[in-house]
């Protein structure tokens, strides 16, 4: 899952082989499309949802990603964020993890932030949220492995113990 | 536990002052072309000359494929062939795939493996492709919202938002996926319009290939015609249908150069949709008109229809071949009106027909699909406001174009 | 405010704070306004550095005070 336009699909698409539609455009998704990948010498399905800047959503495309959300409640979710919008993507990243989700991080467009000169401390980001994050370039390619080696690592964090490590809510 | 919307967006400032740091950010070429992209003073002229661009690149490749190519390929080779080898000259068989023996153009021809074939590959084959190159650069450069942000005022007026451009133009390569684009818009009465609007109005890639090959110059007063049909309607519509018409809230990405794989790679899922869809279609679609002929059945249609056809849209009583295979593909009822013996005028109101009269199957399935999504009601209500949007666009939109003829003095 | 203009967002009105939060639009943001259309068209904004695009009515549901 992932805000709109952040190269959820171009993951999908690496991780499965598949070939979705890629555009950069918010709402070029706007139903869930399934695949598969190898994990561990196993297939597991994963499941490419329209993009949603939170899970109240505003449009039908948006509902398909909640409800596929919430239809899935044994999934471990793979938020991806645009590195140059971080604040924006770990809004939704928060709420999936509010929900209780194992959730993992790919820290997407990460040559564009470089560009931008936005540097992200992901150790310590990983620290805080007590989830796995990995840089990625996903029109690359670059990343996705760890992305795919770290899946497992993915464990739903308690968010009163996130809010204790980044020194509270108000 | 959840936390309060303000509660998280400060939890998220204390991560980020922690995890981000912000170099200096120096101002690019691309901010500079972000800023008159938008700006309404240039970012009209631009959109415009964008559009146009679009619209003379569309026409002189796909014209450069087919009348260089295709056109002297199956006219001088394919169909003098075919006429000397295939078996049984006049006998059915050889009627519905080769079609008239004395033909000497693949337009008049008119079987399965002439016409079918000419007009899939020869014709609208190179328009899919020109469209979809032109496109795809166009949706991943990430143009689009921008272009949707200079035209929400005008969207507006007739209930829709800016957003709305982008299913229209998707529309105008296919109206299967522009239909189920729609969803990105916000409200029920927003996708509704846009979707039945637009399986009306708007001609897709492959009508438009063919309308280009044979009325070049009238497309655009065809084109003018169906969008100005299109902001009637709409303006209609939206007084009728119940529900709110929100305003546009959209995300505007950065540019980005399009990447020359992505390109490939979707204009090669488009093309490939097209062949293992439109093709079998072109084909069948010949096939059933030429039995519906041998039959006898259309030329007792043709009789009934008559007073309709003739009188109230001024057209010969045989389009009712042409508007049946519209059922099937627009592309070819285009093609099959090409060979009926009528004046310009009526030709052109004819092409306005068969854009309006009905979607093809396959847009008017994805109706039905996109009207499910909103539970059973919705099926009824895409159904039936569909059905009656179409018959009441037709007859008046449809007749209308006949007036206009009357009062021209030209009919 | 103006084009060009930038403000600290200071209230947006109740049901819309939902639909915008996701966006990064909240209250106390720094935004500039960078573009707006004529004949009440919508404007685009800047957030931290993302662009959105909100219409007129909208607009009338953030009030900003304006930095001068």
């Amino acid at each position: 899952m992932g805000d709109p336009n952040v190269g959820k699909s171009v993951v999908f698409n690496r991780l499965t082989g598949a070939k979705v539609m890629e555009s950069n455009y918010p709402g070029t998704t706007v139903d869930y499309t399934r695949g598969y990948m190898r994990l561990d010498g196993k297939d597991v399905e994963i499941i490419d949802v329209p993009g949603t800047f939170s899970l109240e959503p505003k449009d039908k495309a948006e509902e398909v990603a909640v409800k596929m959300l919430r239809e899935n409640r044994d999934s471990i979710i793979i938020c991806v964020i645009d590195s140059t919008k971080l604040e924006r993507g770990l809004y939704l990243a928060l709420e999936i993890i509010e929900e209780g989700y194992p959730i993992i991080i790919a820290l997407n467009m990460w040559d564009i932030a470089k560009d931008k000169s936005i540097q992200i401390d992901v150790k310590k980001l990983e620290k805080v949220l007590g989830v796995p994050v990995v840089p990625t370039i996903a029109v690359s390619g670059e990343g996705i492995k760890e992305l795919v080696s770290r899946i497992k690592e993915a464990s739903p964090p308690d968010i009163k113990r996130v809010v204790e490590r980044a020194g509270g809510v108000k | 536990m959840k936390l309060a919307i303000d509660e998280r967006w400060n939890l998220i400032d204390k991560i980020a002052k922690q995890v981000v740091k912000y170099g200096t950010y120096r101002s690019t070429l691309k901010d500079a072309i972000e800023e008159i992209t938008v700006k309404p003073l240039t970012g009209i002229p631009i959109a415009i000359a964008v559009l146009y661009g679009f619209w003379a690149f569309f026409g002189a490749f796909a014209g450069f494929f087919t009348d260089g190519f295709f056109v002297k390929f199956f006219d001088n080779h394919w169909l003098p062939w075919l006429q000397g080898v295939f078996p049984g000259k006049g006998g059915w068989l050889y009627y519905i795939l080769v079609g008239d023996p004395t033909a000497s153009n693949c337009f008049e021809a008119f079987g399965a493996l002439t016409s079918g074939l000419f007009v899939a590959i020869g014709v609208v084959l190179p328009a899919i492709i020109a469209f979809y190159l032109f496109l795809t650069i166009l949706e991943d450069s990430g143009y689009l919202p921008r272009l949707a942000v200079l035209i929400d005022t005008v969207l507006h007026k007739i209930g829709l938002h800016g957003f709305a451009i982008v299913p229209m133009i998707l529309s105008l390569g296919c109206n299967v996926p522009a239909v189920a684009a729609t969803r990105a818009l916000e409200t029920k009465k927003q996708r509704f319009m846009m979707a039945v609007l637009l399986a009306i109005f708007i001609p897709c890639g492959a009508q438009l290939g063919i309308m280009l090959e044979i009325i070049p110059q009238y497309v655009g007063f065809v084109m003018i015609y169906l969008f100005a049909g299109f902001f009637i309607f709409g303006f209609i519509l939206n007084k009728l249908i119940p529900g709110k018409s929100p305003e546009i809230l959209l995300d505007v990405p950065p540019y980005q150069m399009p990447i020359g794989r992505n390109v490939r790679g979707k204009l090669w899922i488009r093309v490939k949709g097209f062949f293992t869809v439109a093709i079998p279609f072109v084909l069948l679609g010949v096939i059933i008109v030429n039995i519906m002929y041998l039959t006898g059945f259309l030329g007792w249609l043709a009789n009934v229809l008559e007073p309709v056809l003739c009188g109230w849209f001024g057209v010969p009583k045989e389009t009712v071949g042409p508007l049946i295979a519209a059922f099937l593909r627009k592309d070819l009822a285009v093609a099959q009106l090409s060979t009926i013996n009528m004046t310009i005028y009526q030709l052109v109101t004819s092409v306005i027909l068969v854009s309006l009269y009905f979607p093809c199957v396959a847009t008017f399935a994805m109706l039905i699909r996109e009207g499910k999504e909103e539970g059973w009601r919705g099926v009824l209500q895409y159904l039936f406001g569909s059905l009656a949007t179409l018959t009441a666009v037709v007859f008046l939109w449809g007749g209308l174009i006949h007036l206009v003829w009357i009062i021209l003095g030209v009919v | 405010m103006g084009c060009g203009e930038e403000g600290l967002v200071k209230s947006i009105e109740g049901n819309l704070q939902n639909k915008v939060a996701g966006m990064g639009v909240r209250v106390g943001k720094k935004i500039k306004m960078a573009t707006k259309q004529p004949i009440r068209g919508p404007l685009v904004v800047t957030v931290d550095n993302y662009s959105i695009s909100l219409g007129m009515g909208i607009a009338n549901k953030i009030i900003v005070e304006v930095e001068r």
